[in-house]
């Protein structure tokens, strides 16, 4: 890199690159191909999320079609509004087991009818989000307490509309509650239901409140499994305490860094995990739980006398106050 | 925005354009002109400390800050001057050439010094020589300063960049040689232009830094306490902290919220953008990579005639044993013994932070509806309007059970796709920024890392994208009205 010759070789293949930059696909490039950077791709990512399979379902994995938003993990299926669209994917679950499922919103104006965003345009959001009640720092144990906490966190900018209370839908049992920003002129609906150790809120955003009642409607035609489903783990927060693990391993990591790992599993019937999933770790911490995890073996837990697979949450790393 | 693009290119679309001009009127106001910071009686090379400094309470801050002041402003040379030790490589000769808008400490200057690096500049040669540099393409009149990295290494066989090979070290713009003060060191630039090529190649602009002492007199537990009481805040937002690995403690300085104290802050800086060795990093810094193996490559660092070029030998910056000009204000004296890098770190922990205006720009009325909207549509979850209160203060009292109004959580935040620099430091991944604090963003020039814009409309809708905490907030924005996002657009600026 630093000889002249290497320096003009590398001018020499910038130049063809350059001359080259524009006849990509039907016309052959003229010089070797440089590899770049790709555009708008996160590369190096820092603490992210991985599983140690790509076939067992998580929370994260939903998706968004035109018509719909359908999670195999949450067991659920919204219908979308029509028009209703998710222009950007959300970030990444947090370290405190937070994630942002789908983030949803009519779409743009079509262009020529109008500049900017015109003011009969339907306005607002649906925002799907879970949290992970293993990994709350909150003390809540479900959707109400979870509510409430935001509640009692409300700035000062927001009047109370609809207190929290219990309200069927679709068959399930959901939390609402409602503010506005008199100022903005925008309200916010909640709508918080427990399926499998997660709190999941469909929130509502608009300052037209038609298109929320509207939205409200919508959530009606949910689909979502039944309370308890045969087919799923039970969900069983802090299962792995002493009295269930009869053998650990713990994970030697090879530097220490500050960040919380949480970490959720899938314990086989013969007390093995089978499936880990790392909400948010760094490629270390999650090679070196893996390797810890694969030589653990807990108590198979009990139903009816048989024993059933369990869903856990297990906290490593930096754990702050308030976390498990 | 798209959506106005499109409309340029056909004649019903200028037509409705015309109409429509009307109604598309929130604009940013620009940087905000009167009082500098705010404050009454700061200068573009005075800014005001914290009161009690001001009151000289305890006796000798005052004349300790005035000394961090003037150091801030010294000009270095390579050797043969008044400050040496620059180089062998820097991105400029000066801690004020680059953090100076709208005073000293704060971010970069609407025209650019770097871009005249290689011109003779009031009478003075030129910083840079033009024999060996060349200024590269991203250094413009009208752009921003700005340092560069490379978020990865390039293959050694030319053929671009490894993905598996991240970097993301300072590559600093420019070297000594040529320099009438350097001998007969020589090193070339990196090749930056081959960097743009292909894609390789990220900036970061001067971070201001107002009140930066009273962000790090905030203890952890408040910064946690804040996160806390952000938890389910409905709008998709969920951060977390940079940590520092020689304690553990949250990390609250930089870009990414990796630097800990204002000393480590001054220390990396002297060295990696002047060249300057110091007490907290005493030896000569290659680019990165050079002094590390490659297949085919023996390392050897820097070149021994690149080495010691002041002649003083290392550190370049040391502490003074003795005071070198006798003044009969003892405090003015003893506050030459400290070595430099002690006194910009006095210096940026005694700055007062920047006063809001309550009128300028669009009135009165417009702020504070502008302040509520901000907090309203959720830009205060993580642009924190006030952050808690101060420890006591075993410095100065003003630094002391203070309330802190930075406009940031000094959390690092997923912002997305369109953000992502690529570049990880401490915890933070490439697509993770701590929360840039807002206190003062009235008279910045350039926005968001980068600097990549200078309209805050753009880097407020730049917020969002694929992979971005903010971009429900964002949506909240662009569905308020055209004058509701004016009044927001007023009160950033007003700050």
């Amino acid at each position: 890199m630093r000889s002249a010759r290497s320096r003009i070789y590398l001018l020499l293949v910038g130049f063809f690159v350059s001359s080259a930059a524009g006849a990509q696909g039907s016309v052959p490039q003229q010089g070797p191909v440089l590899q770049k950077v790709p555009e708008n791709v996160i590369l190096v990512k820092g603490a992210w999320s991985s599983a140690s399979d790509n076939v067992t379902p998580l929370p994260e994995g939903g998706k968004v079609s035109t018509d719909s938003y359908n999670s195999p993990y949450f067991g659920l299926t919204l219908p979308l509004p029509a028009g209703w669209i998710q222009k950007y994917e959300g970030p990444p679950p947090s370290d405190s087991g937070y994630y942002v499922l789908a983030q949803l919103r009519p779409a743009d104006p079509t262009p020529g009818q109008g500049g900017g965003r015109p003011r009969d345009h339907a306005r607002g959001t649906l925002l799907i989000a879970a949290q992970d009640m293993f990994f709350t720092t909150t003390h809540a144990t479900g959707p109400l307490e979870l509510i409430n906490y935001t509640r009692d966190h409300l700035q000062a900018d927001y009047r109370i509309e609809r207190p929290p209370s219990n309200i069927t839908i679709a068959g399930r049992d959901f939390v609402r509650f409602g503010y506005v920003s008199p100022v903005a002129g925008l309200h916010w609906t909640f709508f918080a239901t427990q399926i499998r150790c997660h709190v999941v809120e469909f929130i509502f955003t608009s300052a037209d409140t038609q298109l929320l009642e509207n939205l409200a409607r919508n959530l009606g035609g949910l689909k979502s499994q039944p309370e308890i489903d045969a087919s799923e783990p039970v969900c069983i927060k802090g299962y792995a305490s002493a009295e269930n693990i009869l053998e650990r391993v713990d994970p030697v990591f090879s530097e220490r860094k500050y960040n919380q790992v949480p970490v959720r599993v899938i314990i086989d019937r013969e007390g093995k995990v089978k499936h880990i999933h790392f909400l948010s770790a760094f490629p270390t911490q999650s090679q070196a739980i893996s390797a810890a995890l694969s030589q653990w073996r807990f108590k198979p837990y009990l139903r009816n006398g048989q024993p059933v697979e369990v869903e856990t949450g297990m906290l490593f790393g930096h754990v702050p106050q308030g976390a498990l | 925005m798209a959506i106005r693009k499109s409309l340029l290119g056909s004649a019903p679309g200028l037509a409705l354009l015309a109409l429509s001009s009307v109604v598309l009127a929130q604009t940013d106001p620009g940087v905000r002109p009167g009082a500098i910071n705010g404050q009454s009686g700061a200068t573009t090379t005075s800014p005001l400390p914290l009161a009690s400094v001001t009151s000289n309470t305890p006796q000798g801050v005052s004349e300790f800050f005035q000394n961090g002041l003037g150091r801030f402003q010294e000009v270095e040379s390579v050797s043969g001057g008044a400050n040496n030790g620059l180089g062998p490589r820097f991105n400029f000769n000066s801690c004020s050439g680059c953090h100076a808008q709208p005073t000293i400490g704060g971010s970069g200057l609407p025209t650019n010094p770097q871009a005249t690096i290689l011109t003779s500049v009031g009478g003075n040669p030129p910083i840079a020589s033009s024999s060996t540099n060349t200024v590269p393409s991203f250094i413009t009149t009208n752009g921003p300063t700005r340092e560069a990295r490379f978020p990865f290494f390039f293959n050694a066989n030319g053929t671009g960049v490894n993905t598996s090979a991240p970097n993301g070290g300072v590559e600093d713009l420019f070297t000594v040689s040529g320099r009438a003060d350097a001998g007969s060191c020589s090193l070339t630039q990196p090749s930056f232009a081959f960097a743009q090529s292909v894609n390789d190649v990220i900036f970061r602009i001067p971070t201001p830094v107002f009140g930066a002492g009273l962000l790090e007199n905030l203890d952890d537990s408040t910064l946690l306490a804040n996160q806390a009481a952000q938890q389910n805040n409905g709008l998709g937002i969920s951060g977390t902290f940079n940590h520092n690995g020689n304690d553990g403690t949250i990390a609250r300085f930089g870009w990414k919220a990796q630097n800990k104290s204002l000393e480590l802050f001054a220390g990396e800086a002297y060295n990696v953008e002047m060249g300057i060795t110091n007490e907290i990093f005493q030896n000569e810094r290659p680019l990165p990579g050079e002094d590390e193996p490659s297949p085919g490559n023996t390392p050897a660092g820097l070149p021994s005639n690149c080495l010691n070029l002041s002649g003083n030998g290392y550190p370049e910056d040391a502490t003074n044993f003795a005071p070198s000009v006798a003044n009969s204000d003892t405090f003015a004296q003893n506050a030459q013994i400290p070595s430099d890098v002690v006194q910009f770190a006095l210096f940026m922990r005694l700055l007062a932070p920047p006063i809001p205006s309550t009128t300028v720009p669009g009135g009165a009325a417009a702020i504070s509806t502008g302040k509520s909207l901000f907090s309203s549509i959720g830009c205060a979850v993580c642009h924190a309007p006030t952050l808690g209160t101060t420890q006591a203060s075993n410095i100065t009292s003003s630094l002391g059970s203070a309330t802190v109004s930075p406009f940031s959580d000094l959390e690092i935040h997923q912002m997305g796709n369109g953000l992502a620099d690529n570049v990880s430091q401490g915890g933070a991944g490439g697509g993770q920024f701590r929360t840039a604090p807002l206190w003062g963003l009235g008279q910045r020039v350039f926005f968001l890392h980068d600097g990549r814009t200078t309209n805050l409309l753009t880097a407020i809708t730049d917020h969002a994208s694929s992979g971005s905490e903010a971009t429900e907030v964002i949506e909240n924005f662009e569905d308020l009205s055209t004058s509701q996002q004016q009044d927001i657009l007023d009160f950033l600026r007003s700050l």
